[in-house]
């Protein structure tokens, strides 16, 4: 299938980074306006004028309105000389999910489709940049690959979408055979233009198709996992919350500030829901190397979570917490934060209603209080995690876990809107149902339908036609 | 049976022999024989009746919804069929006008008889090429190649190649309710024996069924009650040759007409449906859903209380006219009161009733897309034997598999046109590739490349392909090229020639519903705008030139669909990067070890000739496609 494809290379929700890699003649000018270089080793201006194994800090931007989603390094290679034989881009970004997902959305948009299963390998191979004594492993490459494609497609999950999706392509090729009804058959009258009922029929299938693609969200974390990250000064209590969530001591906790000096990692199911926690080392000040290097990875691992937790004790400096937290909102992300006043036992912090309201300042508006001790506050922190999951989901009823399909989704529903314009500016009847085939093709290559047959059959049935 | 087989029965004898033997003289014979003789090869044309040649025994009309794109295809080929409709018309139209230059379909009534005749006499003139009145009931071949033909006359002839075009004459048998004969369309004679020799040769071989309505004599009809339908004269004739010389449509056009059923007819169809053969079991054969009879819309389609029947001129001289929308296979008696139940018919004559009709074909997943038997070397089919249906869908086919019996006679490669070259490749491919379970009509939804593929433009995309053959002449050629520069000078001009805002300017757009732009734009922006075309912006366009209809046509639909045009041709880019990677014939799909079984046993079945084609077929799915790239290249390095 040739064209310019994209996936992540790193996997899926385990690493800080995560590699995003494109191939294809798309990868370089086709993407100029997503990067805004910042440093670089030669002079490029943009990415397609780098030469290649040349590596540049941009920040990635959405081009549509010039947010910037992230710090990234991107890598160039070009045409013969990458992994896959073609024009190549690699983007080293943060491994959050929320920013893979903006790339991909981004990406996406700009016409580069997600790889089929095995692609960057069997491009590689096709084009002479595997030896020939790897053919055999390239083969079967593809074909566990795909096996682990179908083991999806077979699944609970896949088979509801699948439901879903075939509802809209009922809907959709209705549509389409009303205009090619009138198209293929101009003779009989007894077949009136249906434009409004077309128009109802596709703006119905948008309908279904923008909540479907906005679930992969939340439907992403099925595959992956909710994360939330403890943060917050040291010893604020975050261990002994963690230990409180889980059920058991993971962190070690004393009253010595600093005693979690690396990040801690800990899945659990609240509500039915898979969730990391992150029990991040307190971000602070420090001349210890060792620890330092842990605050800095209590950045990334905020930067990376969905959810942000932000502890605070009783005895906690107004100005240092607000300091913190002005430093997190500033790490290049707006990652959700709330505030927890811990130690309800010990009593609220003084300072608590002037950390609020400077808070509130940074957007940080929800707060909750809690004692690990007592127990009071930990179901409202579970329902808190809980809630916060149900607020990624679409009205959709059905998730997508698969970001290939979300890809395709994304296109399929905006080609659809093209085609409602096209309607309404009154150009022809073929080039609206070029652009809703078009649509058909990419929610066909999740349902596996070829439009070519469906639509014929779909005539056939539904109009009484001949001579 | 081989030659001398052939020879040693009684009576049999060497009639001749010949580079091409074409079976069967209707729309795909006809062409064939003509490419094969046009391209200097001795060919023979055997028809089972010489007055029928290129017989329109159904509805005599040429052209309509993809099938207009077929004949403008066929003639940019340098066929015959278009030159041929052109004289015969008695009626044209454009189909599809505010629908879209993609889907302008043009489309003609025909003459009947003269259509007939004029192919005939044509045909007699070609050089190279004989006619011959005979029944062909025999393929001779030798060793999985065919050799010769033998008629029923037990002449004998010898050929390098043969291409079958039997229509729906093989076996054929005709059904009126209950009453079954043993007979081709309209009482001609049917083809026995030959579909027996195919299959003996290992062919496979299907059996199909479809249906002509019942045709009535005008002169007892009240035109009064019916809607008339008139022609139209500002449309170019079907050949672009015709076109190019300034040839127009005929003058003195012929009326069609239509009605609709009457709750009586629908009585008269439900009160006899158990004589219909359809529902008693008598027909076997699988019908056309695009094509039901009557009795079948009404059965099919409940919640519709009438039809729309058209009644349509068989020519200018005779009074037999055609109800097109009413084919039936129901008793004649059944038939004479369905035909009196409708508006202006009460008072109708039969001339000849209407049937439905059973025919042998081959099956057309045994063919490779150059239309050549995988079974038999050098035996080409083309036309109904190979599951289509209608006059422009044979046509198209007879001239593919002319060319390329030519082409194997001359030992040179295949002339294969691909999906996002024509109709005729959307046509052979679906054909060879996904086989068909009913006979195949050509739609224009059936195309992915729709808005590449216009009745306007068949010559851009195949003329060329045609004269490199050697079936266009060079001096139509250059007619052609010269218009092909025409259309790029004035594309050009209208690209790069800026207008000021101006009161003109602004009337004009105002008529089209737009707004005056802010600054200079140039003519080319102005006719992207929706509603405005060329003709309208004349007013501001001081150095326009006079030119011909067919390049300011040509140039205004390049303009207007420009952006739509080029993701198209970006996805032809795509499409044609696995047309291009060609599967050797004599690969072992078993063998390829990352392949599906089911992907392994249908290509094995298939063997498609390049890897577009084998992802077409059901059952092979992306990583299999994968996989065979994988192959091919591991294959080209081992070879180096």
């Amino acid at each position: 299938m040739p064209g310019t494809f994209c996936a992540c290379s790193t996997p899926m929700g385990q690493s800080g980074i995560a590699v995003i890699r494109i191939s294809g003649p798309l990868s370089g000018t086709g993407l100029d306006d997503c990067f805004k270089i910042i440093r670089t080793s030669g002079s490029a201006k943009v990415i397609s004028q780098m030469e290649g194994y040349t590596a540049a800090l941009a920040d990635f931007t959405d081009p549509s309105d010039g947010s910037v989603i992230d710090r990234v390094v991107v890598t160039r290679f070009t045409a013969p000389h990458s992994y896959t034989g073609e024009d190549m881009t690699e983007i080293s970004c943060h491994g959050g999910n929320a920013v893979k997902q903006e790339i991909f959305r981004v990406l996406f948009e700009k016409g580069i489709r997600p790889a089929e299963p095995g692609e960057f390998t069997k491009t590689a191979f096709v084009n002479g940049k595997l030896a020939l004594s790897e053919a055999e492993a390239v083969m079967n490459v593809i074909k566990s690959e795909s096996s682990g494609a179908l083991k999806v497609s077979n699944s609970q999950v896949f088979g509801k979408l699948n439901s879903e999706l075939s509802k809209v392509e009922e809907t959709l090729y209705k549509a389409l055979s009303l205009i090619e009804m009138i198209v293929e058959f101009p003779e009989h009258d007894d077949t009136p233009a249906n434009t409004d009922r077309v128009r109802k029929m596709i703006s119905s299938a948008i309908d279904v198709l923008v909540p479907l693609k906005d679930s992969y969200a939340q439907g992403r974390l099925l595959a992956d996992r909710l994360k939330v990250a403890l943060a917050g000064k040291p010893n604020s209590g975050k261990s002994t919350l963690l230990n409180k969530l889980t059920g058991f001591d993971r962190a070690i906790v004393t009253d010595i500030p600093g005693t979690t000096r690396d990040t801690l990692d800990q899945d659990i199911d609240i509500n039915g829901i898979p969730v990391r926690i992150t029990d991040t080392a307190g971000i602070r000040q420090t001349d210890d190397a060792i620890e330092a290097m842990g605050v800095e990875r209590a950045r990334s691992s905020i930067r990376e979570a969905d959810l942000c937790l932000f502890l605070i004790s009783p005895d906690d400096p107004a100005d240092e917490v607000i300091e913190q937290l002005s430093c997190i909102r500033n790490s290049g992300t707006d990652i959700p934060v709330e505030l927890v006043f811990t130690k309800s036992d010990m009593g609220i912090n003084d300072a608590s209603e002037e950390i609020s309201r400077k808070a509130e300042d940074l957007g940080i508006e929800k707060t909750m209080v809690i004692s690990a001790l007592s127990d009071e506050g930990i179901d409202l922190i579970r329902k808190e995690i809980s809630d916060f999951y149900d607020s990624l989901g679409s009205s959709s009823s059905t998730v997508i876990i698969s970001g290939r399909h979300a890809g395709l989704l994304a296109l399929a529903s905006d080609k659809l809107m093209e085609a409602v314009n096209a309607l309404d500016d009154g150009l022809g009847e073929d080039i609206a149902s070029s652009v809703i085939r078009s649509a058909l093709e990419d929610i066909g290559s999740i349902t596996g339908k070829t439009v070519s047959n469906e639509l014929v059959n779909t005539i056939f049935s539904d109009f009484c036609i001949g001579k | 049976m081989n030659i001398k087989e052939a020879l040693e029965i009684k009576d049999s004898f060497m009639a001749g022999g010949y580079d091409v033997a074409v079976v069967g003289a209707g729309h795909a014979g006809c062409e064939a024989a003509h490419a094969c003789a046009k391209l200097g090869l001795k060919t023979v044309l055997f028809t089972l009746y010489l007055d029928s040649i290129a017989n329109l025994p159904c509805n005599p009309s040429i052209g309509g919804t993809a099938k207009g794109q077929l004949v403008r295809e066929i003639d940019a080929l340098g066929g015959i069929m278009g030159k041929i409709a052109d004289e015969c018309a008695i009626q044209m139209r454009m189909l599809n006008r505010s629908k879209g230059p993609a889907v302008y379909s043009p489309r003609a009534q025909m003459d009947r008889h003269r259509y007939s005749d004029v192919m005939k006499c044509y045909l007699e003139k070609v050089e190279n090429l004989d006619i011959r009145q005979a029944h062909v009931t025999d393929l001779l071949t030798e060793e999985g190649a065919v050799t010769g033909v033998m008629t029923e006359s037990r002449a004998v002839y010898s050929a390098k190649a043969v291409v079958i075009c039997s229509g729906t004459y093989m076996e054929s048998r005709t059904i009126r309710g209950g009453v079954i004969c043993e007979s081709g369309p309209d009482g001609l004679p049917r083809s026995v024996g030959l579909s027996a020799s195919l299959s003996e040769a290992g062919i496979p071989i299907l059996r199909f069924k479809t249906g002509t309505p019942v045709r009535v004599n005008s002169s007892r009809l009240d035109f009064d009650q019916m809607t008339r339908q008139d022609g139209e004269y500002d449309i170019p004739p079907f050949s672009y040759d015709n076109e190019m010389h300034g040839k127009t449509v005929p003058e003195d056009q012929v009326p069609c007409w239509s009605v609709w059923t009457t709750p009586v007819t629908r009585e008269v169809i439900t009160e006899n449906m158990d004589r219909s053969p359809l529902y008693s079991g008598v027909i076997t054969g699988i019908g056309p859903r695009y094509c039901p009879s009557i009795e079948d819309k009404f059965m099919r389609f409940k919640d519709k209380d009438r039809h729309q029947i058209f009644v349509e001129p068989m020519g200018r001289q005779t009074n037999e006219m055609y109800l097109q929308g009413f084919s039936t296979s129901l008793p004649e008696d059944v038939q004479v009161k369905m035909v009196r139940s409708l508006p202006g018919l009460s008072e109708a004559v039969i001339q000849r009733s209407a049937y439905a009709i059973e025919y042998d074909l081959v099956e057309p997943l045994s063919l490779t897309p150059a239309l050549e038997s995988k079974v038999v070397k050098g035996l080409f089919t083309a036309g109904q034997i190979n599951g289509s249906s209608g006059y422009e869908e044979a046509a198209g086919q007879g001239i593919i598999a002319g060319i390329n019996a030519a082409m194997k006679v001359l030992g040179k490669d295949p002339v294969i046109l691909d999906r996002s070259q024509a109709y005729i490749g959307v046509l052979v491919d679906d054909l060879v590739t996904k086989g068909t379970s009913e006979p195949y009509r050509m739609m224009t939804s059936r195309a992915e490349y729709r808005l590449f593929l216009r009745q306007d433009n068949a010559d851009t995309r195949l003329t060329p392909i045609g004269h490199d053959i050697g079936l266009i002449e060079d001096e139509r050629f250059s007619l052609f090229e010269e218009k092909m520069r025409l259309i790029e000078e004035e594309t050009e001009r209208l690209k790069s020639t800026y207008i000021g805002p101006s009161d003109t300017l602004k009337e004009i757009l105002e008529s089209a519903g737009s707004v005056l732009p802010p600054s200079g734009i140039s003519l080319a922006d102005l006719l992207k705008r929706p509603k405005v075309t060329y003709e309208l912006i004349e007013g501001v366009d001081k150095e326009r030139k006079p030119l011909p209809s067919y390049v300011t046509k040509a140039v205004e639909t390049d303009i207007k669909y420009e952006g739509y045009l080029k993701l198209e041709k970006e996805k032809i880019e795509k499409f044609s990067e696995l047309e291009s990677r060609r599967l050797p014939e004599d690969t072992d799909y078993e063998k390829i070890e990352g392949l599906r079984l089911e992907a392994r046993q249908k290509l094995n079945k298939l063997k498609p000739i390049n890897v577009g084609q084998a992802s077409r077929i059901s059952g092979v799915s992306p990583a299999d496609i994968s996989v065979l790239l994988v192959y091919l290249e591991m294959k080209k390095r081992e070879e180096k």
